[in-house]
């Protein structure tokens, strides 16, 4: 049996009511004074970073150090693999939560989350623990010559961690929105479900499957607890630049700025290709 | 040729079509929620049956018994769903081609080209869904469902979303097509005209059965219950008691007693279906030895434009009956005879009007 997935009608929005202008109470006051709060909350501190970024660190000079220089690199290589990865693992999960019933699901639904909620330093442990040398992964790993805990790899397996529940919440939303009556008309035009899946799924989810994994590459880039337990601090190697600005702070609090500001303008530029595409999505059809 | 017998569980819902579909166009008539869309699910594969068979041209397609179910995209039919699901991420061009990416390119385009064209869309090619109206949304969904040359076409309520007259126009056009192409066409409809202008046989279906199936005037004229004759629409479905008599059989009625034209009906208690339009008004001031005479007290009516309906009591010999008929008539001999400026008439019923029923 088919389900219908409900169609939006732009008809049955109801229209925006002007409000009535009331006098200002001081209540409304109070309200606004404390929205105006939390919002400084966020702007005031990003703010001051921004202002000494250009003001007093010499930002140039400091990308240009073989020391920023490496950690953006790395941050970037990382970061991008994690990315990959958690898109080739996270999209057939993503999948089955959202087209399949089976026994467990709600469990695996749970278990998907828990990165969210789980501090991050705890999942590094717990990645230390797996795949360490004393490990029951990493024990054997390390007895045919590979390791994984303190390398690059460790970087990446802490950015995938932390950030696969991000992708994954949002492809699975994606491919709950697409008409299922489509898949089932691709069907019966002789398409097997994997060309459907690749020529009218995938097309139709591809907003929450792009916004899904813009989200995810953010939070592996910004990553710190996992990777500071999981890989430690060697510059080079697992020194991303979340690190790399621990390190530059008890040396040289510029450099240390410089970072922080490369990092906030990558994060900008996130949140504005995030909006982006949710707006592509929304416009597409 | 499509032969369907099976039967499926769905929650407290019992589907359990059986019918076979011909060439032309099979009509599946039911109110909504009778599984005429379940139906169309399973012949194409999108729902599997609890038990049964279905085979299309002697080809089994699903056999509970032989454990054979065929995935949907090996069963080579033509699916038109409700509101069409048209692909939105595709052009109309592109979404006609759906189904024929395996054949060479050139081939390919030719074939989407023709049926564009003999579809009257071949302008609208480069567009989106989103930009076509309703009814060239319908020519696109028949054009991608035709595309892989089908076995058969099933349609689910092909019309329901078009204006009227648009739907007039595409149905007199798929009447036509389906002709030329000489496919097996089984449709799903809940209206009751458009399955009466378009069906070459219908199947009538209520709560997962199908209770009637047959040519079209056999199954509008000779409804084999009450329940199908209400079903198609026929307002005066009448409790009676048969009693052969030296004119042939009459039916003791709430209204009367009628004499009809069927014959080999035992005596016993059965149900009679008189169709509004075959009741004949007459006018009461003259003597008539017609049989089934009777005398009438229009109570209401209701202008349906292309006709108009009387509810009327009837006059027998113990004062109105409590039973209302329902009487049509069309506008010119309305205004002609004048029906409304007076409210005792009288009606005539022909005995072949008169269809007896097993209760």
């Amino acid at each position: 049996m088919i389900r219908f997935a409900a169609r939006k009608d732009p008809d049955l929005t109801p229209p925006t009511r002007a409000t009535a202008r009331a006098p200002l109470a001081w209540s409304q006051l109070l309200v606004w004074l404390l929205a105006a709060l939390a919002l400084a909350l966020v702007l005031a501190p990003v703010g001051v970073l921004v202002a000494r970024g250009v003001t007093q660190a010499d930002i140039g000079a400091a990308l240009t150090s073989p020391f920023v220089r490496g950690a953006v690199q790395l941050s970037l290589v990382t970061s991008a693999i994690a990315v990959l990865a958690i898109v080739v693992l996270g999209t057939p999960t993503a999948y089955l939560l959202a087209r399949r019933r089976f026994p467990g699901r709600a469990l695996v639904d749970a278990v998907i989350d828990l990165p969210i909620v789980l501090p991050p330093v705890v999942g590094g442990l717990a990645l230390l623990l797996l795949l360490g040398r004393q490990g029951p992964v990493g024990g054997p790993l390390a007895g045919a010559g590979i390791d994984v805990a303190f390398t690059t790899a460790a970087v990446v397996l802490a950015q995938m961690f932390v950030a696969a529940p991000f992708y994954i919440r949002a492809a699975r939303a994606g491919f709950e929105s697409v008409d299922q009556r489509l898949e089932a008309v691709s069907s019966t035009l002789g398409a097997r479900p994997w060309r459907t899946f690749r020529r009218i799924t995938v097309p139709l989810a591809l907003p929450s499957l792009a916004g899904g994994a813009v989200m995810a590459w953010a939070r592996a880039l910004g990553e710190f607890g996992a990777t500071i337990m999981f890989a430690g601090n060697v510059a080079g190697r697992t020194q991303t630049m979340p690190l790399a600005i621990l390190e530059a702070m008890e040396a040289d609090a510029n450099a240390a700025i410089a970072i922080a500001v490369v990092l906030a303008a990558i994060a900008l530029a996130i949140l504005i290709a995030f909006r982006g595409l949710a707006l592509a999505g929304s416009r597409a059809l | 040729m499509i032969q369907i017998d099976v039967t499926c569980t769905l929650g407290d819902f019992h589907l359990a079509p059986k019918l076979q579909v011909g060439p032309g166009i099979t009509v599946l008539f039911g109110q909504s929620g009778a599984g005429k869309t379940l139906t169309l699910e399973a012949v194409a594969g999108l729902l599997t049956p609890d038990t049964g068979r279905i085979a299309i041209h002697d080809r089994p397609v699903f056999d509970a018994a032989a454990g054979l179910s065929v995935p949907p995209y090996d069963r080579r039919l033509g699916y038109v769903v409700q509101s069409y699901a048209l692909f939105p991420h595709l052009t109309v061009a592109q979404n006609v081609a759906y189904g024929v990416f395996d054949l060479p390119r050139v081939e390919r385009e030719q074939r989407v080209d023709g049926l564009l064209r003999t579809l009257g869309i071949q302008d609208l090619a480069d567009r989106r869904p989103a930009r076509i109206s309703g009814g060239q949304a319908q020519r696109t969904a028949l054009a991608r469902a035709l595309v892989r040359r089908p076995q058969a076409l099933l349609l689910d309520e092909p019309f329901a979303a078009l204006d009227e007259g648009v739907a007039l126009t595409l149905r007199r056009e798929l009447r036509r097509l389906v002709r030329d192409l000489d496919l097996p066409v089984l449709m799903v409809t809940h209206d009751l005209t458009e399955a009466s202008h378009i069906g070459d046989r219908i199947a009538v279906m209520d709560a997962g059965r199908v209770l009637q199936f047959g040519d079209r005037p056999h199954v509008l004229q000779r409804p084999h219950s009450a329940r199908v004759a209400r079903l198609l629409g026929i307002a005066n479905v009448l409790d009676g008691k048969v009693a052969g008599s030296e004119s042939g059989i009459s039916v003791r009625t709430p209204i009367g007693s009628l004499t009809t034209a069927q014959s080999g009906i035992a005596d016993g208690p059965v149900q009679v279906a008189i169709r509004a339009d075959q009741i004949i008004l007459t006018r009461p001031d003259r003597p008539d030895d017609r049989p089934n005479i009777l005398d009438i007290h229009i109570t209401d009516e209701a202008d349906f434009g292309h006709s108009r309906t009387l509810y009327a009591r009837v006059a027998n010999g113990t004062g109105p009956s409590a039973r209302t008929l329902e009487i049509q008539i069309a506008p010119h001999p309305y205004q002609v005879m004048g029906v409304a400026t007076r409210r005792h008439w009288r009606v005539h019923i022909p005995p072949d009007a008169v269809h007896v029923m097993k209760t």
